[in-house]
């Protein structure tokens, strides 16, 4: 056959929604697209005019999925701009926040959204009803993922306590004790977990890309760092500075290029950049599975996930043992010129969130954010445009064809809503 | 995401229907019947109206969750200001074909049986009240304000503290999270009936000392264009 339309409408297991289209012009791929079914909702206009504090709080809505994200991104910006550092601890307590955004965001996706992908099953409860222990680990590791964030933050989802400058209202200890030992008893089932995304088959696909996180010389950054990009390490000022943002005609996401080329950001790019700095058995288990890096396959970017939620426990773990042996205030900072610019970046689930922000005494003049998923979209198009090197590609039948699509694309982990913002 | 959150109940739950369209955890084609269809968020763009006008004419029984689809959501904070068609055009440089109309919550565009709302809903509440769907009733979220579930009420409470907080208004559900880690209230459950729309306002005003515009600007966050001012039964 010469010529082949693959049109994949409402792609299922990805937050939100979106379609696929491409044509296959003897055997080669031409104009693969997303497209982003969402409607756009105008998130950096409704912020505009209004307090400075409102930025966090209504950007939290922008996402069910990672609201604790966007909360920080938003402070960050703001405390950025007012120049206001925030403090032990504070800090750690946000970290931890993170490491529970990331282990609930995570494993919601290896389990549900990406597993079946890798079984042929089109409905999570044959997954569920073929693995039940399985899946009742799953369960188990992302309720201390949710755990962590409601015990500090005050509720699972847009979290309460994050304040400028700090949080507002120090967590019980006692909670914070029970969260060490939930932590240190689920570790082990985190760890299985993750063997089990060692032990799957990936597809064969490599196509080389530039791969774009935060990065650290003392942690495995998540919360704050430079960008790592191509070698080089850049504030966030100066990566924004250097990346187009540039917007199709009827297209509501905006895609972005670093050097007029499509970047990937998310756990893959993370390992990519960082990963020396993986606590023990996370590292332990990216030895074990024997993964070569530079890694130019996205379909990684799954076991990147499974190793960063080994990682994210043994970080809880460390960050609690130090928290328990000391007394846990809130602090809230007090700031008298609430005029200024800046710039909030952090490692979201599905990689680097910025938010550049404009305030004058108080009030938001200007806002533009940048989800990880809007970056990821020229750089998932120009893999789907090489799909056809995918090992076997050619051989597949028309629905195997769209199958190892709809993987590659949840692979990334979009997260749609985000995008549309 | 809550209802992902009820983790081994939500398994328990799934053993007691049969999926028809849960994009998050199946693939399958779409159904013809349902018997309870659940909606959430704004519907916005056409294909949204579309399919929302076809979920309901299939289903016996809809239910609306969040404040999106209960209330219009944060988003329609667009709508209050006057200029969303400036707003879209410094967002995006190419505006053709993306849908920017007036939001509207899902019972302005169809019929809704019942209304879970809240920013996030509280998953307990949502299982309890999901559960008796199941069993055939439509319940109802008795009219109370936040603050009888609030832990601060009396000698901590907010407004008496010169601080604002919606909680009078707003309709309780919700176990009063926000007030309990030291955060206002801000009305994510929309009001409740017969509430005190101007005495609330006088308390912004004179206790919390908020401008006019600074207690608009909180009342309009979770949308108040159709509830707020439209519910005075």
């Amino acid at each position: 056959m010469n010529f082949m339309r693959i049109r994949i409408d409402h792609i299922a297991k990805i937050e939100g929604h979106a379609s696929f289209t491409a044509d296959i012009v003897r055997g080669d791929i031409k104009a693969a697209k997303i497209k982003i079914e969402e409607g756009a909702r105008l998130f950096e206009g409704i912020m505009r005019d209004r307090k400075d504090i409102e930025v966090p709080e209504l950007g939290s809505r922008i996402c069910g999925v990672c609201p604790v994200v966007h909360t920080f991104a938003g402070f960050k910006a703001l405390e950025d701009a007012y120049r206001i550092k925030v403090e032990e601890p504070a800090l750690s307590l946000r970290k931890l926040m993170m490491m529970g955004q990331l282990i609930n965001s995570h494993s919601l996706h290896l389990f549900f959204f990406s597993l079946s992908d890798f079984f042929g099953f089109k409905n999570d409860l044959e997954l569920i009803n073929a693995y039940p222990e399985k899946t009742h680990d799953a369960l188990k590791i992302r309720d201390v993922g949710n755990k962590l964030v409601e015990t500090i933050g005050g509720r699972t989802i847009h979290p309460l306590t994050p304040c400028l400058g700090g949080i507002r209202q120090a967590p019980d200890s006692e909670k914070l004790k029970k969260l060490l030992d939930d932590c240190k008893n689920i570790l082990p089932l985190a760890i299985k977990l993750s063997e089990l995304f060692i032990n799957l088959k990936y597809p064969d696909f490599i196509r080389k890309t530039h791969y774009v996180s935060l990065t650290s010389y003392s942690e495995y950054a998540i919360y704050e760092g430079k960008l790592k990009v191509n070698g080089m390490e850049l504030e966030p000022k100066e990566f924004l500075l250097r990346i187009k943002e540039f917007q199709a005609e009827d297209k509501v996401v905006k895609r972005t290029h670093f050097e007029d080329r499509s970047y990937m950001v998310g756990a893959l790019a993370r390992l990519n950049n960082n990963r020396d700095r993986l606590n023990l058995e996370a590292g332990k288990l990216l030895e074990k599975s024997r993964l070569k890096f530079p890694c130019y396959n996205p379909f990684y970017n799954i076991l990147s996930q499974a190793i960063e939620v080994v990682h994210c426990f043994e970080e809880s773990i460390k960050i609690l043992d130090k928290l328990l042996n000391q007394n846990i205030k809130a602090s809230e900072a007090n700031v008298k010129n609430k005029t200024g610019e800046g710039i909030g970046a952090i490692e979201a689930p599905r990689g680097t969130l910025f938010y550049d922000i404009k305030i004058k005494n108080g009030i938001t003049e200007s806002v533009n954010i940048i989800t990880p998923t809007a970056q990821n979209l020229a750089n998932l198009e120009d893999d789907l445009e090489e799909i056809e090197k995918l090992g076997g590609f050619k051989d597949l039948s028309r629905e195997q064809k769209e199958d190892k699509i709809k993987m590659l694309i949840r692979a990334y982990d979009p997260c749609v809503t985000c995008s549309v913002h | 995401m809550s209802i992902f959150d009820l983790g081994e109940r939500f398994l328990e739950f799934l053993t007691k229907v049969d999926i028809g369209d849960f994009r998050l955890v199946e693939e399958l084609p779409d159904v013809d019947k349902y018997d309870i269809a659940i909606v959430e968020g704004t519907p916005i763009t056409k294909e949204n109206k579309k399919r929302l006008k076809e979920v309901r004419q299939k289903s016996k029984i809809l239910v609306a969750i969040g404040a999106c689809a209960c209330m219009g959501g944060v988003q329609e904070i667009k709508d209050y200001r006057g200029d969303k068609k400036q707003l879209i055009r410094q967002i995006y440089p190419n505006i053709r074909g993306i849908d920017n109309p007036n939001i509207k919550a899902v019972k302005e565009i169809v019929k809704v049986d019942l209304e879970i709302p809240g920013c996030p809903i509280n998953k307990e509440e949502f299982f309890k009240l999901i559960n008796q769907v199941l069993e055939g009733k439509i319940p109802e979220i008795p009219q109370n304000p936040v603050c009888v579930e609030c832990p601060r009420r009396n000698k901590n409470c907010l407004i008496l503290l010169g601080k604002p907080c919606l909680g009078p208004i707003s309709l309780a559900g919700c176990g009063a999270p926000c007030p309990a880690a030291n955060f206002l209230c801000d009305g994510c459950r929309g009001p409740r009936k017969g509430s005190n729309l101007e005495a609330m306002k006088n308390a912004l005003k004179i206790k919390a000392r908020l401008s006019e515009e600074e207690i608009e600007n909180l009342l309009e966050r979770f949308g108040k264009l159709n509830e707020l001012y439209a519910n005075k039964n």
